[in-house]
């Protein structure tokens, strides 16, 4: 089967699981996850007056100058693209094929509430939103999940720390 | 995602995120989300929709300081036929800390 006809299939079955939810609560209750033991857990201890967001989506969100996530390869891609705090709709792209993202493409926010959190920071609401921001495309399989588990997350988490937010706000697709 | 979650709670930042699937969701177990049965690709509601949008982040943000750890809340928002306010109040923060005035 050849990547164009696959990357087609795969879509015609986002578009099903998006228009009928009920298909992807059918592929939930099969789908082999393993279930966790403990919660990590920190409280949140200063008003939100106080604190500042990171965002994080797996959305398949990039700047649209950045390298698009990889759609070719059918255990997914698992690294980050970087988006900066002033990103504007039309410095944004979605490259993913496992959602229906006609929504998402006409207003970011849905999936990646970023011009809303400034709009909480502008109001006094939030103390702060980081300079930047990280969005995954989800979906990975196969041998990428290792490598996201113990390649990529350090590094993220290197890089969300040393801009120090209070709290991170995640949204998936 | 709730994998990505869980690291970040567990290098010592609170976390809080939206679920589309609960079951998953249960099964990851991720500290804190609020689940939202409405279909893929919307985790904050419709495009260009603002009270509804502020709506679903002041929920989730309001959870950071209420919820209990490894909890799912459900959200009572249906998809379709539902009139959005703006939340009234954003005054959000922990128990503990009374309103008092910020120290300048």
């Amino acid at each position: 089967m050849n990547n164009s006809f696959r990357q087609r299939i795969t879509v015609l079955f986002a578009r099903a699981f998006t228009r009928w939810p009920t298909l992807g609560r059918l592929w939930s209750k099969v789908a082999p996850i393993k279930v966790s033991a403990d919660i990590p857990w920190i409280p949140m201890l200063k008003s939100l007056s106080d604190s500042s967001v990171c965002l994080i989506t797996t959305g398949g969100l990039h700047m649209k100058a950045d390298v698009p996530f990889n759609v070719d390869d059918p255990q997914g891609d698992p690294t980050f693209r970087l988006i900066p705090s002033t990103a504007t709709q039309g410095e944004l792209k979605i490259t993913h094929n496992y959602y229906d993202h006609a929504d998402a493409d006409r207003d970011f926010n849905i999936i990646f509430p970023l011009e809303r959190m400034r709009e909480l920071k502008a109001a006094g609401v939030l103390y702060g939103v980081t300079p930047t921001h990280y969005s995954f495309m989800g979906h990975i399989d196969g041998p990428h999940v290792a490598r996201l588990e113990d390649e990529i997350l350090p590094v993220l988490l290197e890089r969300i720390r040393s801009e120090q937010p209070d709290f991170v706000f995640l949204t998936p697709s | 995602m709730g994998l990505i979650q869980r690291r970040i709670e567990s290098a010592g930042i609170s976390t809080v995120s939206i679920s589309i699937l609960r079951r998953v969701t249960e099964k990851v177990k991720p500290p804190r989300a609020l689940f939202l049965r409405w279909p893929f690709g919307h985790p904050l509601g419709e495009p260009g929709n603002l009270a509804q949008q502020f709506t679903v982040l002041h929920d989730a943000l309001q959870f950071l300081y209420t919820s209990s750890p490894g909890e799912v809340l459900d959200l009572p928002y249906p998809w379709r036929r539902y009139e959005y306010s703006m939340p009234a109040s954003w005054n959000l923060r922990p128990t503990s800390i009374e309103s008092e005035p910020k120290a300048q």
